[in-house]
């Protein structure tokens, strides 16, 4: 009963985003590990100079690669968790308090929170199980002309362990500990929706800000919807930053592996981003979807409340993007001249523009049209649905 | 004036359909209080938010003077509740992030009303402007959704159980506030309650009996909020 109002049956769908983007990484993650971990057992086999440099071009690639997207993807998604189950234990405080008012322990109630170790889990064993039904495919085309040694893939429990079994029960842990932690407040601030009062610097600025003469009501309230939806503020940027930063760098990639690690990995991380940005603005438009209503009851337009409680976003993704897209170009070329910088015939690699525009436009696309298609789905949910939420 | 016409409302579809409204009439004069009274469930808050225009009935029609509110569209709906209708709801829904004055100043700019402050001091809190909503008790942050509904001067004001959560003594609070307002500024009431005693205060009284008018009376001499029992 205690998980039911824990996570409802609207958040079980959430955490399909969860189990994607676990999927994801995990996929990518154990094809490019297991192969590093193969191709390192059979260098002894290895006999001729010649074949020793494809070998070695061979494995710096696999590391490249592996480095970086098993990297990116990994860090992306522990990251994009962690904020996720902070933002849901936050938003759901309401629920815990009547638990905890009503008597159940603190300890009780954050134990619940396992699902989110269970979704990631479940993501996590999707990720490796598709790995391994296109391990062979992808070992040979590695192998194409056949100059190596003929590779098997071997199953290698150390990367079940630490790629499904670790993560599970690490980010099972991470929301127990973070619920039980908000669980230690009182009932009634658990109840009461109190929000951060500004501290007291806070109220100065406020202050100063205001002798500058008085803004409307609807950019009073865009400047106070971002400053203090922080998390949210995050989440768009970090998302946008995401989305930037993997799909150029698939886009990229593509010159330096063979096609079809470079179709994969395209594969994946558009995946990725999507589901990071969808998940984003859904979780944007749900954070400020009680004020939208009260709005509307009295009679802003919903255009007008989207333009000042959705809009001050936009930016924030913009920024998020560009920022992404830097960091992928930087981290692309120190990558690629330690690696490669031994090795003959470095891969040269420069900024792709074309990829850029294609990544902007996309993401401009799908974020406007999440934007939109979610707003338009607000309106059709009746206010008080909203306002018993 | 506002007159409801034959208006019927149901919820669920097929088997589990259940008429909520089964043909309401009334008419309500311009400045008029009006209470509606009636047991939990007979479809009070549902008949409020249909005159309001929150929420459509599946047939009949909700007339403001010519204008029939059911038949515009969304956004037309949205734009006669910004320039005619003001709400109090029980649980007060004030923007939790915003400061008092600025949950009124939500209001005022809709009827460009730079004068919201006023609103505040009649209220009795104009000393706690730069408060947040949590920071005040519930009487205080009822007051502060009077003053958020009656700055944007609507014609009409919805309040559903506005001293539902209130104890005795700021429940008169509010409606003292109210009815004094209501008397300076000549707008219509129409307000759900629970509370019997209330009745007394209003013009017209509306009885719900399981989604049917069953009684309409009205009063030659009202009462102010500290002369009804509670
Ligand atoms: N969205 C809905 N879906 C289905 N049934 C509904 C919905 N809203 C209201 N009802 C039903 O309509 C009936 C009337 O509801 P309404 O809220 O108008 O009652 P009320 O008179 O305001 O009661 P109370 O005094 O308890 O607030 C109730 O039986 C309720 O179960
Ligand atoms: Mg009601």
């Amino acid at each position: 009963m205690v998980i039911a109002v824990v996570v409802g049956i609207k958040d079980a769908a959430k955490l399909t985003g969860i189990f994607i983007i676990v999927c994801c990484a995990v996929l990518v993650c154990t094809l490019f590990l297991n192969f590093n971990i193969d191709i390192a057992g059979i260098r002894d086999e290895i006999t001729s100079q010649q074949v020793m440099l494809f070998y070695e071009a061979q494995v710096s690639t696999a590391k490249v690669v592996s480095s970086l997207c098993g990297g990116c993807l990994l860090i992306t998604s522990v990251i994009m968790l962690i904020f996720y189950i902070k933002h849901y234990v936050d938003t759901h405080k309401k629920e815990l308090g009547i638990l905890k008012a009503i008597g159940y322990s603190g300890g009780k109630i954050a134990v619940n929170f396992w699902v989110f170790g269970s979704s990631v889990f479940l993501g996590a064993l999707a990720g490796f199980a598709g790995a391994w039904m296109m391990m062979s495919a992808f070992y040979e085309v590695q192998n194409e002309d056949k100059i190596l040694p003929a590779m098997s893939p071997h199953f290698h429990p150390i990367l079940f362990l630490s790629l499904v079994i670790l993560p599970a029960v690490l980010f099972g842990i991470i929301s127990i500990f973070y619920s039980f932690l908000k669980l230690k407040a009182p009932v009634l601030r658990l109840l009461k929706e109190s929000w951060q009062i500004p501290t007291g610097k806070e109220k100065h600025r406020e202050k100063r800000e205001e002798k500058g003469g008085e803004r409307p009501f609807l950019d009073e309230l865009k400047r106070s919807t971002l400053r203090d939806k922080k998390t949210l503020v995050f989440f768009i940027i970090f998302a946008s930053f995401c989305f930037a930063s993997m799909t150029q760098m698939s886009f990229s990639m593509d010159e330096l592996a063979s096609a079809m690690m470079g179709i994969m990995i395209m594969l994946i991380g558009i995946v990725l981003a999507c589901t990071t940005l969808f998940l984003a603005i859904t979780t944007v438009i749900n954070g400020n979807k009680k004020t939208i209503a009260m709005m509307r009851v009295f009679g802003y337009s919903q255009k007008q409340c989207c333009q000042a409680l959705l809009g001050g976003y936009r930016p924030m993704g913009y920024i998020g993007f560009a920022i992404g897209t830097i960091y992928q170009y930087v981290i692309l070329k120190v990558a690629v001249y330690v690696i490669f910088k031994d090795i003959e015939g470095m891969p040269e690699y420069g900024f792709d523009f074309k990829a850029m525009l294609i990544a902007l436009a996309a993401f401009l696309v799908i974020y406007e049209t999440v934007m939109y298609l979610y707003s338009e789905k607000l309106k059709k949910i009746s206010i008080k649905e909203v306002m018993l939420e | 004036m506002i007159e409801v016409k034959s208006v019927q409302k149901s919820y669920g579809s097929g088997e589990s359909r259940f008429l909520v409204l089964k043909g309401i009439s009334l008419k309500v004069n311009t400045g008029d209080f009006v209470v509606i009274l009636g047991a939990s469930g007979s479809g009070k808050s549902t008949l409020l938010n249909i005159m309001s225009g929150l929420e459509s009935p599946d047939q009949g029609a909700v007339l403001y003077d010519e204008t029939d509110i059911t038949k515009l569209s969304d956004s037309e709906r949205t734009k006669f509740r910004k320039d005619n209708i003001g709400f109090i709801f029980q649980q007060y829904y004030l923007l939790p992030n915003m400061t008092v004055e600025k949950n009124v100043k939500m209001g005022a700019d809709l009827a460009k009303n730079t004068d919201y402050k006023t609103m505040l001091e009649a209220v009795g809190l104009g000393e706690k402007m730069k408060k947040y909503p949590s920071e005040l008790s519930g009487g205080e942050q009822q007051r502060v959704s009077v003053a958020r509904a009656l700055a944007k001067k609507p014609r009409v004001l919805f309040l559903d159980e506005p001293t539902g959560a209130l104890d005795e003594q700021t429940g008169r609070q509010v409606l003292d506030y109210i009815c004094k307002l209501h008397k300076e500024y000549g707008f219509t009431i129409v307000m759900v309650t629970h509370n019997q005693n209330i009745a007394e205060m209003a013009g017209m009284v509306i009885r719900m009996n399981s989604g049917n008018i069953s009684e309409i009376y009205t009063n030659s001499v009202t009462k102010n909020a500290y002369e009804i029992g509670w």
